[in-house]
């Protein structure tokens, strides 16, 4: 069954203004929604600024980064398994993450042989 | 993807380690460093949402907490230019302080410095409203917005009452240790009012926010609980402990499915809390053991009696009666008096509560006091002055309540119009 990544930005405002209470709440419904069965793997990203990598005359520079310019970072990723994109949206709509962020979709790459 | 067997949160823990981090911080930073001790637990919270949603809840989340909030702190304090020249003192008062509740059993210390929170937020130099908000954010971890639910108010003015106490206990240099012993009964007179006020900040019915009004009520219940296990307990202690309870066990009967209030007498005793009604009863042996008798002493023996008649019929009116007269020589609260005159009502009749209530108009705390004049419209509607209970219902209506309070008030004053139409015909 194909698989898509659902990638979390995270909108690290909207975490603050949560109390104890709420955020609780959020890790219990994310748990949650991580044991539907087609959930299939995950990680979360340490939030601290991480490292990019481009070509820099014949050799390459390291620069702290990426910063982006919106208040949105990348907080972690869920895979899933779903017949199709409709149905692997279909799937997402629920997820806690929501109000929290944004959730990018992106469908993995197969190749055929 | 989840093992199966993975450890699940206990109810209200992250607010329940927010206080007690915060606690524990402050107490080793010091109380003019409460703002780093509040920052570190919020970031624990915030990392372990960030983290625990892909790997699962760690085996010891509350050590997890507060492992994450500690080592937030050390390396603040290391790179906060504000610390200058503490950090290295802040860090080792961290260093050596932590160990003990990172490594072991932290229970008894950790309800020591939650105590001596509690008795710092309930200082006599900060003003009763800051004391309550202060105990709330941070002993109870509740956050500015639900302050402001809980008491109607607006979040920017919680947040301000809360930034102005800070201040002030920074400037005036309040400290988390313990008053000396002249100042101590005093205070804990102090903080006795302070979990009470919280404590019926819960209780007054709100439709929409039940839960975290019991959620409230029952912070009070374990802060109050907290403190008559501690050294400062004290019969009246025990006493305040047995008056919460017995009103709490009330609470899943004070409003029917539709969130409408229902008053006592029409409760359905089957609704009440039988574990509080336990614990109350338990706290009021133990409360009359000594020899003193305060006001919460005679608050608990109104609810005791409430609780203990076996039907709304069976309740031992004059008892109350003179549990509130007794109350009446040791307070001069208006309110007190006011529900006196309720009682007054169900012993002597109408026209004696309308003689009791009378004085009570005068008197400036019930100015605009919703339940006065409700009052007045219930015991002149028992006595057939039809009108003026309608104008009392009326003016009831034009003051601050809650909504469940407001629909019933409107059936009142709806059943006194129908009367008054009925007795015209």
């Amino acid at each position: 069954m194909p698989q898509y990544v659902l990638l979390l930005h995270s909108d690290g405002e909207a975490w603050k203004k949560l109390s104890p209470e709420e955020m609780q709440k959020k890790v219990e419904k994310y748990l949650a929604w991580r044991n539907k069965p087609f959930v299939v793997g995950g990680a979360g990203l340490v939030r601290d600024t991480g490292r990019v990598i481009r070509a820099k005359g014949d050799g390459v520079s390291v620069t702290e980064g990426p910063f982006s310019e919106s208040a949105e970072v990348m907080g972690g990723f869920y895979t899933i398994e779903a017949a199709d994109f409709d149905e692997a949206v279909k799937l997402s709509r629920d997820i806690p993450h929501i109000g929290l962020g944004t959730i990018e979709i992106r469908q993995v790459m197969v190749y055929n042989t | 993807m989840q093992e199966s067997g993975s450890p699940v949160l206990l109810e209200h823990l992250f607010r329940r380690e927010s206080g007690r981090i915060v606690a524990w911080l402050a107490g080793l930073l010091g109380s003019a460093h409460l703002q780093l001790a509040e920052d570190a637990a919020q970031e624990a919270m915030l990392r372990a949402v960030q983290a625990w949603p892909f790997e699962g809840i760690p085996a010891k989340p509350e050590a997890w907490l507060f492992r994450t909030a500690y080592n937030y702190a050390i390396s603040s304090v290391r790179r906060g230019a504000v610390f200058r020249s503490k950090a290295d003192a802040l860090v080792a008062a961290l260093e050596t302080g932590a160990q003990p509740i990172l490594d072991l059993d932290r229970e008894q210390s950790l309800r020591d410095d939650e105590l001596r929170m509690v008795f710092m937020c309930c200082h006599p130099k900060l003003a009763p409203d800051a004391q309550v908000a202060l105990s709330l954010k941070l002993v109870g971890g509740f956050s500015t917005e639900e302050i402001a639910r809980i008491f109607f108010s607006d979040p920017s003015t919680i947040a301000q009452r809360l930034v102005r106490a800070k201040r002030l206990i920074r400037e005036q240099n309040l400290t988390l240790a313990m008053p000396s012993k002249p100042h101590l009964e005093r205070r804990l007179n102090s903080v006795l009012k302070v979990i009470y006020l919280l404590f019926s900040g819960g209780y007054a019915a709100h439709s929409g926010e039940e839960l975290i009004r019991s959620d409230v009520c029952l912070e009070a219940l374990r802060l109050g609980r907290l403190v008559a296990s501690s050294s400062m307990g004290a019969p009246r202690v025990d006493a305040l402990v047995a008056l919460m309870a017995l009103q709490a066990a009330r609470l899943p009967a004070r409003t029917n499915t539709t969130g409408d209030l229902v008053l006592l007498e029409e409760q359905d005793r089957k609704l009440w809390d039988d574990s509080l009604i336990a614990l109350g009863f338990s706290y009021f042996d133990r409360s009359i053991a000594g020899d003193q008798i305060s006001e919460w002493h005679v608050q608990a023996a109104i609810a005791a009696t409430y609780a203990s008649a076996a039907s709304s019929a069976e309740i031992d009116w004059s008892s109350i009666l003179e549990h509130y007269d007794q109350l009446m020589q040791m307070t001069d609260s208006p309110v007190v008096a006011l529900n006196r005159a309720v009682v007054v009502m169900k012993v002597h009749g109408a026209e004696a509560a309308l003689a009791a209530l009378t004085p009570l108009a005068e008197n400036n705390a019930l100015h605009k006091y919703h339940l006065l004049s409700a009052t007045q419209g219930h015991v002149l509607a028992a006595l057939g002055r039809l009108d003026e209970a309608k104008a009392a219902f009326s003016a009831a209506l034009e003051c601050h309540c809650t909504v469940p309070e407001k629909r019933f008030l409107q059936r009142q004053l709806a059943m006194v119009s129908i009367e008054r139409h009925e007795t015209r015909k």
